[in-house]
């Protein structure tokens, strides 16, 4: 009995393990954003230990805490996309999570050594196939090479996905596939796109994150 | 052997050849082939240079007085309404930017009026989800009812002050700025209402997607000077 409640006390103390299907993401300083766009010659930024979850939330994911949410047959483990920034952060808040911040997804995305792309500095040898839907949705982490080095899917292509942070009235949305004309372009780990929170689009989602 | 006579044949036949293949692309593009026409289709001439015009196919232009826009489909009460009865109801304007999924945008003042006088004499059935759009060109557009409820999107009826010139699609055309150009359907004939969301014309035939709402990426306004620019996705305000 004893070595049982100590057994229990030990576990109760220890650090927790990563959650499931989220990716442990150190603590550290890492560059953040782009020598372009910032009066620093190499941005950074210094963030705590977190997790954030290895794929984008899906449509079955999402439908369980948001039941109205409709989603065509088959489309299941695509990304759910369409939610409000407020429907998002509630869905994380309701999973014990919450948004990741602009500067968490970042670090999450490229790493310590500021990769432009999750999988590295140069862009795939192939664009990313718009298929037929126009809207580029397949089941999250369908792109296999689209991996960061902490083993976070989509960050550079599938769906845009919403933060924690603002830029004026607008909410900072990060990762997803730029349009041009018939081709598509995977997004750098530091660009962004600003949308109203209000706004639900087809080509947005989002994933959550959680500190320890 | 090269003689005088073969070298100068050689030479006719080398500048017919150039003179075939030959094209000032510039000029090529702006050849207008309508006007003064009872035709109207895709053109980028003159003043349409500052907002281009696409067609599906070639059209007759549309005769005002025999028009009339059919409404039928799931709906209770179908009907058809002249352009007097439609012009009759309470009218709205609006500035927005009709963007291309070729890349190219234009902006305009619209007048028309919302949806929701046409829903509310036409009645769609619950089990409507949205309308198809039947087009002088031959064009075929899907709309759902979300879209067309959305405070944005028009019926318009004239453009900048004016009606609508055949170009721009005269007698009527649905604006839904927040969607991209070939969801925007021109000439309308009908609206048909329907229970399942299906692809229009372009949808059918390559890669754009039945919903066509516009996508984060780069944009050409052909009002400033088509200076490339990144857009951010769903209506472009500016």
């Amino acid at each position: 009995m004893k070595a049982l409640i100590l057994f229990v006390l030990l576990m109760g103390g220890a650090l927790p393990a990563t959650p499931t299907a989220m990716v442990e993401i150190p603590a550290g300083e890492f560059i953040f954003g782009n020598a372009e766009f910032s009066t620093q010659s190499k941005p950074t930024a210094s963030l705590p230990m977190f997790w954030i979850d290895r794929f984008e939330t899906t449509n079955a994911g999402f439908a369980k805490i948001f039941p109205e949410h409709k989603f065509p047959n088959g489309a299941d483990l695509h990304p759910a996309t369409g939610m409000t920034w407020s429907e998002a952060a509630e869905f994380c808040k309701r999973s014990s999570k919450r948004l990741p911040s602009e500067a968490e997804w970042e670090r999450a995305a490229r790493g310590e050594m500021g990769l432009l792309y999750p999988w590295g500095d140069r862009p795939l040898k192939g664009k990313p196939h718009p298929f037929i839907s126009g809207l580029v949705k397949r089941r999250v982490g369908y792109q296999k090479k689209d991996v960061s080095p902490y083993g976070a899917y989509g960050m550079a292509g599938s769906v845009w996905e919403w933060t924690a942070s603002r830029e004026g009235d607008k909410i900072i949305a990060r990762g997803g596939l730029w349009n041009l004309h018939l081709d598509y372009e995977f997004s750098k780990t530091y660009e962004k796109i600003l949308q109203a929170p209000d706004k639900g689009f087809s080509f947005l989602g989002f994933r959550c994150a959680r500190s320890p | 052997m090269i003689n005088r006579r073969n070298f100068i044949a050689q030479g006719w036949s080398a500048l017919l050849i150039a003179l075939q293949t030959w094209r000032p692309r510039k000029a090529a593009a702006e050849v207008d082939y309508f006007t003064g026409t009872e035709y109207v289709g895709k053109t980028r001439a003159g003043r349409y240079r500052d907002f281009y015009i696409n067609y599906w196919k070639t059209m007759r232009r549309i005769d005002a007085e025999r028009w009339t826009l059919q409404v039928g489909g799931l709906c209770e009460q179908p009907g058809s309404f002249r352009l007097e009865d439609l012009r009759a109801l309470p009218q709205k304007t609006q500035t927005s930017r009709l963007k291309c999924v070729e890349c190219w945008s234009a902006k305009a003042q619209w007048t028309g009026f919302h949806f929701s006088e046409l829903e509310r004499r036409v009645k769609p059935l619950p089990n409507a989800t949205g309308a198809l759009f039947h087009c002088g060109d031959e064009y075929l557009e899907f709309a759902d009812l979300k879209s067309l409820r959305h405070p944005r999107s028009l019926f318009a009826y004239e453009m900048d002050g004016e009606p609508l010139t055949d170009e721009h699609g005269f007698p009527l055309r649905l604006v839904v700025p927040f969607k991209y150009g070939y969801k925007n359907p021109k000439a309308i004939l009908k609206v048909e209402f329907v229970e399942e969301a299906q692809p229009g014309t372009w949808s059918r035939i390559g890669p754009y997607s039945t919903d066509g709402t516009i996508l984060p990426g780069h944009d050409h306004p052909l009002d400033r000077g088509k200076i490339r620019r990144r857009i951010f996705g769903g209506e472009i305000r500016d």
